[in-house]
This record gives C-alpha cells, sequence and structure tokens, in this order.
C-alpha cells in the first residue's frame, strides 16, 4: 500500500514539474510578438565579430563591413565602383601623376561636432606607418614617398613621408612614382582619417561606444562583443541623415540559424554568410534572390620551379583541359567561368587572354613536353584548404585532368593556417587558392604574380610581364593602360600559364520586400546610408542620383579652372 | 573546512603553472601562426608586428614575459581581436556562458534526479523504459541535432520561442534545454542506478519494516545515499557546462565563451587559447573542491583529507 502511495506521489511530483515546465513555455511564448520590419531599421548578420573597428589597423571584410558605414573618406564609391567626391570635393593629378592635391569639403563634421580637416588625414596616414602601429596593412600605403622608409624605421622623422596639410582644407600627397590606381586608395579603408585626440585620449579602447568619433552616414551606437553591433542614423553627416534610423548588425556564425532568422523575419537581409548552398537552391526563383559576381577570381597555381611544370607547355595542357563551366554545376552559387586573371568588369579584360577549354590541344601541348597520352607523368599533389567547395573544385580537376590528360595528380587538404604555411614556406606542384580585389582596379589583381610579389606563390618570375606591369602602374591614359594589362594578362594566363583560372565567386542574398535601395557591388561593401525601410517608399525618399554613376575607370572629378599638369584619367 | 580550502588554493596554483606551460609549448608547436592569412604580409610590416607583440623574441624569453604578466593577473592581448585584451574578452563572455550553463545544470539536476529516482522505484515498468530511453538519446544524439530539432520545432514550425541570439529570457529556453540534455541523461542514468543499488541495503527493509512510509525512505534516505556519485559527477559537469559549449553557442547565436575553445585554435590566438585552458582548470579545481565538501555534508562518516 504504501509502496503504491510512494509511486503515486513521486509520479504526481514528476506531473508538477512537467506542468510547471510547459505553462513556463507557454507563458513565455505567448509574449513574443512575430514582426515583419521593425521600424526604421535594418537587420543583418555579419557572421562573426569584427575583429577591430580602428580602420588603421583592420583587414578583413567583416570589419570593413561596418567602417564602410561609419566612415567616409576623400572618395567613396558609386554602386558601379567608380569614385566619387566625398569629403574631397574636388582634386588635382599634378606632375605626371605623382602628386595629388585633394580640396576637402568645409562642411564635413565628425560625430562630435567638430570639423574635419586635412590634419585628420595626415595623422591617420603616418599613424598607419607608424612601426609601433604594426599594421598589416600599411603597404597600401606604400606608394606613397618615404612611407616605406618611415614604416621599416630606416626613416625616423614621420614629417618626410610624402603627405601634409597645406591648410585645414587642403591636402597634398606625393608619391613615389605614379600610381595611377592610387585615386581608388582613397576610397578604401586604410585611407580614411582619423581624430589624434580621440585616439591618444583612449588608447586601445577608443573604438568603443561614447568614445569612437566617426564622420560617416551612420554613428556606432551599441556593441556587444561577439554579438550585435548597433548604428544609429548621424545628424550630422554631410550628405543628409539616412532614411534608416538603426541598423542591428547580428554575429550568427551558424548559416542555417541566421536563414532560419530571416525566414522568421527576424532579419531583413542575408548573404553568403547566412547561405548555405541547399538554401540558394531553394530560393533561386524567389524575387527576394539576388546572384553579383565578385572582384574575387579563383585559380589553381602551378610551382614552377617544381618539375614537372617548369614546362610552360606542361601547365598550358592543364589549363586547356580545365572545363571551367562545370564549377557553377558542383558549387551552385551562380559561380562565373573564367580563364583568364582579369575579371571581365575591369579595365583590361579581354575574353582572348584566357586559356579557354581545348582537350585536344592540351594533349598535344603534353605530348610535346614529353608526356605523350600521359605516359611517365609523375603524381603530382594538388594542396587544398580544408572547406567543403574547394574540396569539390580539386575534385572535379583531378577527374577532368585523369579523362582528359590521362594525368593522376593527389589531392592535399590541410588546414587554413597550415595550408597558408605550406603555400608560403614551401608551395607543393599544384595548389588551390583564390583573390579578392581591395579597389576596383586591374593593378590589385595583375601585381600578385610580379617577381617581387610576397603572394606569389609560383615562384614565376617574368621580366616582360614585370615590365607590363610597371608600365601600367604608371600610366595615365586608361586606353593604354587597359591595353598594356590585356597584354599582360595574356602573357599570365594564355602563353606562360603559372596559373590556371577557374571561376570568379559570386554574392547571394536574400532581401525582404520592404528593404528599399539595397545595391550590390563587386567589392562586396555593403553601404546603408541609401535604404529606406517600409512598405512603400514616401515620394520624399530617392537614392541619391550620384551614388549611380558610371563603370569604373571613369573617375575624377577636377577642379574647374585648375589645370592638371600631369595627365588624369577621366 | 578553511584548512582544505586553504590547501586546494595552495596546489591550484603549481596546477595553473603546469597548465599554461603544456598549453604554451603546445600552441607554439602547431603549424601556422596568428598572422598567416590568405594576404601574405611583406617581411617588413611582420617584423613591426612581430616586434609588438613580442614574437621576436625566442621562445623561453616569451615563457618568461607570460609568466610574469600572468603572476600580474594579465592574461595577455588577442591577436584577432586587437583593441582587446583577453581579460577583456573573458570578462565579456565568462559570464554568459556561466549564466546559460547555470541554466542547463538546473535542468539537469532537477530533471534528472527525478527521472532516475522514477526509474529505479519503477524499476522494470513503462516508466522505467521510458526514463532509459530518453537517456539513452539525450547521450548519442549529438547536441547539434537536437539544437536543430528544437530550433525547427519551436523556433520555425510552432513559432512559440525564438530561433536564436541572446535578447530576453525567452531566448534562454532553447538553448538551455539543448545543453541540459546531455547532462540530464547522464544524471538520471546514474541516479537509477545508484537508487536501485541503494534499494536493496538491508536498511531500507528495516526502515520500511519500521513502518517508515515508502515515500519518506526514498526521498529522505535513499535518495541522500544515492547521491554521491551523482554529486562526483557534478563537479567536471559544472565545469564543462559553465564554461561554455561551442556547439550550442554557435548555432544559437550566442555570445559565450564556448566558442574560443574552438575558434581560438583556429585563429591561433596563443594568449586566448593559454586563457581558456587556465579558466578551464581553474574552474574545475573550484568545482571539485565544492564536492569534496559536498561529499561530508551528504555523508558524515566522509572525511575529506585537507
Amino acid at each position: 500500500m504504501s509502496n503504491l502511495l510512494l509511486k503515486m506521489r513521486v509520479k504526481l511530483a514528476f506531473v508538477k514539474l512537467f506542468v510547471a515546465v510547459v505553462v513556463a513555455l507557454f507563458l513565455s511564448a505567448c509574449s513574443l510578438t512575430r514582426t515583419g520590419p521593425e521600424k526604421d531599421t535594418l537587420r543583418m548578420n555579419l557572421g562573426a565579430e569584427p575583429p577591430s573597428l580602428d580602420w588603421v589597423v583592420t583587414t578583413d571584410s567583416t570589419s570593413f563591413d561596418v567602417v564602410s558605414n561609419l566612415m567616409v573618406g576623400l572618395t567613396r564609391y558609386t554602386d558601379k565602383l567608380a569614385c566619387r567626391p566625398a569629403c574631397a570635393s574636388s582634386w588635382e593629378v599634378l606632375e605626371a601623376g605623382k602628386r595629388y592635391v585633394f580640396h576637402l569639403r568645409p562642411d564635413i563634421k565628425w560625430s562630435d561636432g567638430k570639423q574635419l580637416v586635412a590634419a585628420d588625414f595626415v595623422y591617420a596616414w603616418r599613424r598607419m606607418l607608424n612601426p609601433a602601429t604594426a599594421a598589416q596593412y600599411a603597404y597600401f600605403l606604400y606608394p606613397i614617398e618615404n612611407a616605406f622608409e618611415y614604416n621599416t624605421g630606416k626613416l625616423k622623422d614621420p614629417s618626410q613621408v610624402g603627405v601634409r596639410a597645406i591648410d585645414d582644407l587642403t591636402l597634398e600627397v606625393r608619391l613615389k612614382r605614379p600610381a595611377a590606381y592610387f585615386i581608388y586608395l582613397t576610397a578604401f579603408c586604410t585611407s580614411l582619417p582619423q581624430r589624434q585626440d580621440v585616439v591618444e585620449r583612449f588608447g586601445d579602447r577608443w573604438t568603443e561606444p561614447g568614445q569612437i568619433v566617426t564622420n560617416g552616414a551612420f554613428v556606432l551606437k551599441e556593441w556587444q562583443h561577439e554579438y550585435k553591433i548597433v548604428l544609429a542614423a548621424n545628424p550630422l553627416y554631410f550628405d543628409g541623415e539616412p532614411a534608416v534610423k538603426k541598423i542591428k548588425m547580428f554575429m550568427v556564425a551558424e548559416p542555417a540559424t541566421a536563414f532560419a532568422l530571416y525566414e522568421n523575419d527576424e532579419l531583413d537581409y542575408v548573404d553568403n554568410r547566412s547561405f548555405s548552398t541547399s538554401d540558394v537552391e531553394r530560393c533561386r526563383n524567389s524575387p527576394q534572390y539576388h546572384n553579383t559576381a565578385l572582384l574575387r577570381n579563383n585559380y589553381i597555381g602551378f610551382n614552377v620551379t617544381k618539375a614537372p611544370f617548369t614546362d610552360s607547355r606542361v601547365r598550358r595542357a592543364v589549363s586547356m583541359a580545365v572545363d571551367r563551366n562545370i564549377f557553377a554545376k558542383i558549387l551552385r552559387r551562380g559561380e562565373r567561368p573564367a580563364d583568364c586573371w582579369i575579371p571581365p568588369s575591369l579595365a583590361g579584360y579581354s575574353a582572348s587572354s584566357g586559356a579557354g577549354y581545348d582537350p585536344e590541344l592540351a594533349r598535344k601541348l603534353l605530348a610535346e613536353a614529353g608526356f605523350p597520352g600521359g605516359k611517365r607523368f609523375p603524381v603530382v599533389g594538388l594542396l587544398y584548404p580544408n572547406r567543403e567547395d574547394t574540396r569539390l573544385v580539386v575534385e572535379s580537376i583531378q577527374d577532368q585532368l585523369k579523362r582528359n590528360l590521362n594525368v593522376k595528380i593527389d589531392l592535399i587538404n590541410q588546414e587554413w593556417k597550415v595550408y597558408l604555411e605550406t603555400l608560403h614556406r614551401d608551395p607543393p606542384p599544384l595548389y588551390r587558392s583564390s583573390w579578392g580585389a581591395d579597389y576596383p582596379d586591374p593593378e590589385t589583381f595583375m601585381n600578385l604574380f610580379t617577381s617581387h610579389n610576397g603572394n606569389n606563390s609560383t615562384r614565376w618570375s617574368n621580366q616582360i610581364y614585370d615590365q607590363l606591369i610597371e608600365q601600367a602602374e604608371a600610366e595615365q591614359n586608361p586606353t593604354v593602360r587597359a591595353k598594356l594589362y590585356e597584354q599582360a594578362d595574356t602573357l599570365l594566363c594564355r602563353q606562360e600559364a603559372p596559373i590556371a583560372c577557374t571561376y570568379l565567386s559570386t554574392q547571394n542574398l536574400m532581401v525582404k520586400p520592404w528593404v528599399h535601395g539595397m545595391a550590390f557591388n563587386a567589392l562586396d561593401m555593403q553601404f546603408f546610408e541609401d535604404i529606406y525601410i517600409g512598405d512603400q517608399p514616401p515620394p520624399s525618399w530617392q537614392r541619391r542620383p550620384s551614388h549611380k554613376l558610371s563603370t569604373p575607370g571613369a573617375v575624377p572629378h577636377h577642379r574647374p579652372g585648375l589645370p592638371a599638369t600631369g595627365a588624369s584619367r577621366s | 573546512m578553511m584548512l582544505l580550502v586553504l590547501k586546494r588554493a595552495l596546489w591550484a596554483i603549481p596546477v595553473l603553472w603546469a597548465v599554461a606551460s603544456i598549453t604554451f609549448l603546445l600552441v607554439r608547436i602547431v603549424p601556422g601562426g596568428p598572422f598567416d592569412a590568405e594576404k601574405n604580409l611583406p617581411p617588413e610590416i611582420v617584423a613591426n608586428i612581430k616586434a609588438k607583440y613580442h614574437l621576436d623574441k625566442s621562445v623561453p624569453e616569451q615563457y618568461v614575459l607570460y609568466l610574469g604578466r600572468l603572476a600580474h593577473g594579465d592574461l595577455g592581448v588577442s591577436y584577432k581581436y586587437v583593441n582587446r585584451t583577453v581579460n577583456d574578452i573573458l570578462a565579456d563572455a565568462l559570464p554568459v556562458s556561466i549564466q546559460l550553463g547555470a541554466l542547463a545544470l538546473a535542468i539537469a539536476v532537477i530533471v534528472g534526479i527525478p527521472l532516475g529516482t522514477l526509474a529505479a522505484v519503477r524499476r522494470g515498468t513503462t516508466v522505467d523504459f521510458a526514463a532509459i530511453a530518453l537517456s539513452t538519446v539525450g547521450i548519442s544524439v549529438p547536441s547539434f541535432l537536437i539544437g536543430a530539432l528544437l530550433i525547427y520545432i519551436f523556433g520555425i514550425w510552432l513559432k512559440v520561442l525564438p530561433v536564436a541570439l541572446w535578447e530576453s529570457m525567452h531566448h534562454m529556453i532553447l538553448p538551455a534545454l539543448t545543453l541540459s540534455f546531455l547532462p540530464t541523461a547522464y544524471v538520471a542514468r546514474l541516479t537509477r542506478a545508484s537508487v536501485l543499488e541503494v534499494l536493496q541495503k538491508d536498511w531500507v527493509r528495516t526502515a520500511r519494516s519500521k513502518g517508515l512510509s515508502s515515500f519518506h525512505t526514498v526521498v529522505k534516505h535513499v535518495l541522500r545515499n544515492s547521491l554521491i556519485p551523482v554529486v562526483t559527477i557534478l563537479g567536471p559537469l559544472t565545469a564543462i557546462l559553465i564554461t561554455g559549449s561551442f556547439t550550442v553557442e554557435y548555432i544559437y547565436a550566442i555570445p559565450g565563451m564556448g566558442r574560443f575553445f574552438i575558434t581560438a585554435v583556429i585563429n591561433r590566438d596563443y594568449d586566448l587559447i593559454m586563457a581558456t585552458s587556465l579558466v578551464f582548470a581553474l574552474i574545475l579545481i573550484i568545482s571539485n573542491t565544492i564536492v569534496d565538501i559536498a561529499y561530508t555534508y551528504l555523508d558524515p562518516r566522509i572525511k575529506v583529507k585537507a
């Protein structure tokens, strides 16, 4: 009897507990509100914590996504990645492209109300070059006179670096030698101004909310590390306060979770960081889906110091034996096939620069190099980083080389950091890699395979190529410059082939219908100042027409009446 | 009691030193460094970075510098999050993990012990089989799968709970449930086995024959004597739960400390790797000390040697 009573009591206690849990769940659920848009707020996923919001030391795209909306530089990009005036209302290119003089707008204010002056640029650039700052991207400023010398400690006096404030509204930059791409650097995060008083007052913590001072469309309102950043519209922004008043940037690392949040209307837009391949497949036909080709090219590199890739015929044969159309089918993110190094949207691109797909010619070249029908071809290793998409790519290449050339290759998989170390220390005969543009100019791609470039793991060194790149960098005439890059690209991809390009990466996005004015660009930079959130934008709202300018290669706005002594791109 | 705590505190110093030293050595043996990136830096820039973080010094010199900082409570700097110290990072993340871990631990104890007891008392019945099945599922199904299922059922299908994020009390329910599945199952299985063993003891029969109600026998006597193994496992379980779970924090986007056990290694963020190891070791020492103290309360015959 007592045993039965015991059982009943224990059972009752358990039932009570269960009921309590269910009631708690129910009560909490009742107070949940399911929303569509949040008023005047854009909710997005950054995917990760930005390593730093100090634009002098940061190098990654997550940080740049935030900084690009907090700050504006001398120039900025249009949706089509042309440079347009920002802090500088105009500029002059003097002394055959060796000297730039920027004229700043007098109405640009920092978020604490102080006026932006030329000295703010001078301070930021010198700080970046100061060896004690240890800025990883300091080399972006190396085209400036004495920048390299100061950064490497050979020169102690920062005032000898070729940047100075002529007065509060005039900034002069002297370059070592003409660099036609320099203007693009003035829109890049490495060239943004900084306030000396703020950085020195707060030290390493100057980027925290309440301390950071910015001049862009938004200000940093809240930063819960590893979780969320909140930006608020900047009422002092020189181009007018943005229509969207708040941006919530969450840091959801798991794509499936982020996409579930989007489907639950808790995020307003998601991109590759929140998009699994199966979601892309499922949403491809949705009106909310967008796909944009990025300035990120993927390639197979040949270490030209290791046999059998010392022979350019072998490299060309391998390159021609790869059908680039297959990558979009296996990766399923709308990848664009690419057989040349300069992407189609940049100057210097030519469809004829690439190796093309020609298995017949490939077999012939291989036979000429001493491997008829793939006979006696050594088994070589293809190194790739430990990621699902790269595995699919290299497996496809392995299969194509076997089928088209009867050549067998081994796949070597390494963890990311180990892979990078191997690549930098002792590159294997074959490796899979990619390169993303920092600015929309062919220089960012083409410089990679010059003899002196530390990222050139192919170890390929070609004097003609180096000369072409050097000439192109200095050339101020855009037509001549494009022709030089086209020549270099043909040499790189068709004639010498130290690399076999494969495909251009893409950005896949889903945007809720209540988000208006979202623009996408090939640099994958996201600017939110022109966004409107709501069912129907009011008649007063419209995207600023100046944000929709032309294509890369357009550019500079010269001050009327001030002749440029040197040639300039126009 | 005070002597026990004091001695454990003193013992903690060489233990933590050993953990710090072994981790220091291991992270430097692993190939790849904190500043290896897709874009290889010019050697001049690398030299600046190494000088800033003292990585240009020899490994023994770095070790001495590190121990010197550690002695002052300075856990170092993050190479990845350049404007934050490791102390800052842990100060932000650890409280979140403690909150979530404590909640999961509470669920594990509140659900696991009654479930295990009920299964033992009703051995061989449907209740017992159901409890065993539940605990087997809890132990064998990985938390990412449980998390995904809970998100789908409550977040997407029923739409009664948030899918993820860490905004309010509601946002804690699913992650806490996910995190508690495994420990609940362990606690339930352990409690069941222990209660079954104690129920066979002669004194239980004696207590019943003297007229003590079965409820009182089980709750006041059997359970108390069965809890020693459960309390033993609660020590390491507490350390594991309150230092965060990578999987749960990852899938629910929770800003806790668990993710750093993985990401710090991936990023080769040396000081952060060492700090996470040290924090885990410290919490484990504290939990085990509390468990030892709890023994003496549960069973006065147990004397823990100070």
